[in-house]
């Protein structure tokens, strides 16, 4: 008895789910969107391939002073470096740039660390330059043991100390990458947390029938502007809120609660990455913004806005598809497009500008894409909304709205008489 | 009192490719109850929305008190529209609030104004409450509140009395009442025809995008033309090329007749098919009978008697 009428029920439920377009375009642009980014990886993947192979015999140009005497220029030679008169001197070319690397071998490696002085290149990359002095160190223990087998049983890594410089200053290293590192967990927080707000604020008015009285008494720009900007202070203020328990904690209770130690005074605040990460994050705070509240915009109701809600929030994870390559590989096709490509360019901005990747023209590309992209959007929401806030129940044809004058309704207009 | 607060001049608007309105005039006076009148789809809401900056007329000029209505001067106007509705998630007392902010009201005086008017319709208690947990009828209360804040200078009432219960329909008479003892004008659009000739001075009939009749309920009435004479009697009442019949039960009809048809030859006629007069009156025809005559054969839901007598 229970049972009673409960296949009519899944059935209608169910149909009346999957026969409707929104439903196909919702499900199907997870599977479309994951094999783009497998035909990016893929052909990512090929092109890094070769840019492995070519890295391996490629040159960066290198200096280096060897008070141990181990390493013979031939040795050096093999790696393309020559010798640098003195410690200074080597220094002073990376730093004006003349030269790449700058390796100090010190009189005792089992015992002193090998000073690797480099051009700053992002965290993951500057790695290069102690592999290359790591190496060249090997090879001439190897040739003085005169056995590769006896230098293994023999050998131990030489401790090496890289600092890296970028534009004549030093690189501040790890905890130089941490700080602008939040502003990508400020993005997604915010995201996620106002996501759905971002997406009901049109459609609150519509579905209440607010529209019309609201619209007597302000302009649409000025409605649309007032939603961003309150949803920007309030997530401002969630994310004071959310920290602050940990602030607090870790400045007032950090003996009578278990927070790890982390020495705050360590990290460094660069002025370009944070003021990098700052504009990315309000640009793509901003575009994201604009663009739920257009799709707020033409659609009737919160649940046929859904769908798109989470193709929305499914593409600022795409970018972690591609991770490793953005770690490893910051110039694969696969992280260039995810770099520029409007709604996954934050995130792999973000990410590469923390990581120390992110050029300066590529940053000043993205801020602009960004930026552009949100007042488009930003125009694009207005008109939808003037169009599109009085269709109570069907969604808006946006073909139809941008060819319509100025607040003309097309002929699926809802006017009643 | 011959002012005109709106004035709508050649107004022509195209959906797409099909034109809902097309080359519509009229004057609504400083001070008068003006009744805007059409069916379902005869371009009155689409009228009011471009007249209000809500759609973009494709021809023609649009102008409250002499000039195109902006969101700026939002706070001389209270529009209920006919899709109407607050914001439902908010506490009463602060949706007022805010429409009183928006209508140009500040903070303060639009949260005391707001009291009062609760208190008025006793709804005092609820000012705190979220809204979506009032009845629909005080619903309609506060959404009345919102609409006369700040003193309009004109009220647009799109089918004002859509979906209020006795009571409301009530309050909202008396509000229609006070306002224009203040000196509002009043624009009403709807299908309530004793409303209309109770309270308006002078009215628009509109079909497919054009008027119709427009004036003083008298002249529309003279410009249809014709009297009702209305009789109670027993037999019935046979078709004529005199009259029409409007109305036809067991013992009463209303018969539709021209100007200058005596009513005596009439009676005559009638008497003589056997039908026996009991008493009779005569009245000029209602504005309920000049829109079904005007909209019944456009949507064929005339009365048998009517269909016959336009045949």
């Amino acid at each position: 008895m229970a049972q009673h009428n409960l296949s009519t029920v899944i059935s209608f439920e169910f149909f009346r789910t999957v026969g409707k377009k929104r439903f196909w375009i919702g499900t199907l642009a997870v599977p479309f969107i994951m094999a783009v980014v497998f035909g990016l990886l893929y052909a990512s993947n090929t092109a890094t391939d070769s840019a492995a192979d070519a890295q391996k015999s490629a040159e960066f140009s290198i200096s280096y002073t060897d008070a141990s005497g181990l390493i013979t220029p031939e040795q050096a030679g093999v790696f393309g470096a020559t010798t640098a008169a003195s410690a200074e001197e080597g220094l002073s070319a990376v730093r004006s740039g003349s030269v790449d690397a700058f390796f100090d071998f010190p009189a005792d490696p089992a015992t002193e660390a090998v000073k690797v002085y480099g051009a700053d290149q992002g965290l993951f990359e500057n790695n290069k330059y102690s592999a290359v002095a790591q190496a060249m160190l090997t090879r001439a223990v190897d040739a003085r043991i005169g056995s590769a087998e006896l230098s293994t049983l023999a050998g131990t890594e030489a401790t090496v100390d890289l600092k890296t410089y970028r534009d004549g200053v030093e690189a501040g290293g790890f905890m130089s990458a941490v700080p602008p590192l939040f502003f990508l967990v400020i993005f997604y927080g915010l995201i996620i947390l106002l996501g759905g707000q971002m997406l009901s604020s049109t459609l609150e008015e519509k579905e209440n029938r607010v529209t019309e009285m609201i619209l007597t008494t302000l302009k649409p720009t000025t409605l649309i502007s007032g939603k961003v900007l309150a949803l920007f202070a309030i997530g401002l203020l969630q994310m004071v809120i959310f920290s602050s328990p940990v602030v607090i904690g870790y400045l007032f209770f950090r003996d009578q609660i278990n927070i790890p130690d982390f020495n705050l005074s360590a990290l460094v605040f660069e002025p370009v990455p944070m003021i990098t990460g700052f504009l990315i994050l309000v640009g793509g705070f901003a575009l994201f913004t604009n663009t739920l509240v257009a799709i707020g915009a033409i659609m009737p109701t919160v649940k046929e806005a859904g769908n798109y809600m989470a193709v929305m929030i499914a593409l600022i994870f795409v970018p972690f598809y591609a991770v490793s390559l953005i770690f490893s590989n910051p110039q694969a096709l696969i992280v260039q497009v995810f770099t520029y490509f409007p709604f996954s360019a934050p995130v792999t901005a973000l990410l590469r500008n923390g990581l120390g990747s992110l050029g300066a023209v590529e940053a000043a590309f993205v801020i602009a894409i960004l930026y552009i992209g949100a007042v488009l959007m930003f125009f694009l929401a207005v008109r939808l909304f003037q169009y599109g806030s009085i269709s109570y129940a069907s969604r808006v044809n946006i073909k139809t709205a941008l060819s319509s004058g100025r607040r003309t309704p097309g002929i699926a207009g809802t006017s009643k008489s | 009192m011959s002012e005109a607060l709106v004035h709508i001049n050649g107004f022509r608007m195209d959906f797409g490719d099909t034109t809902v309105i097309r080359d519509l005039s009229f004057d609504v006076h400083r001070g008068e109850t003006f009744g805007f009148l059409g069916s379902n789809g005869s371009g009155k809401t689409t009228t009011i929305r471009a007249l209000l900056g809500i759609y973009q007329p494709t021809a023609g000029t649009l102008h409250i008190d002499g000039k195109p209505f902006r969101p700026e001067d939002g706070g001389r106007l209270g529009y209920l529209p006919e899709e109407r509705g607050l914001y439902k998630k908010e506490k009463v007392i602060d949706v007022m609030t805010y429409f009183g902010r928006l209508k140009g009201l500040d903070r303060h005086a639009a949260r005391t104004w707001s009291l009062e008017y609760l208190e008025r319709v006793a709804l005092a208690d609820k000012a705190g409450a979220q809204l979506d947990k009032l009845s629909g009828g005080q619903q309609q209360k506060v959404q009345l509140g919102v609409t006369i804040m700040n003193e309009p200078e004109l009220l647009i009432l799109d089918e004002p009395t859509k979906g209020f219960d006795p009571v409301n329909r009530r309050l909202l008479m008396d509000i229609i009442g006070e306002q224009k003892t203040k000196g509002a004008t009043v624009v009403m659009v709807t299908h309530q025809m004793e409303e209309v000739e109770r309270l308006c001075d002078r009215v628009i009939l509109l079909k497919n995008g054009t008027a119709e009749a427009y004036g003083t309920i008298d002249d529309v009435q003279n410009q249809f033309g014709g009297r009702v004479l209305r009789l109670r009697h027993s037999g019935p009442v046979p078709p004529s090329p005199r009259y029409t019949v409007t109305v036809s039960e067991r013992n009463y009809s209303e018969l539709s007749i021209a100007d200058d048809t005596d009513e005596a030859d009439i009676l005559k006629e009638l008497i003589a098919a056997g039908v026996t007069v009991r008493s009779f009156t005569t009245t000029k025809i209602s504005l309920e009978e000049i829109f079904i005559r005007i909209y019944g054969a456009q949507n064929q839901v005339a009365t048998s008697n009517f269909e016959m007598a336009e045949a």
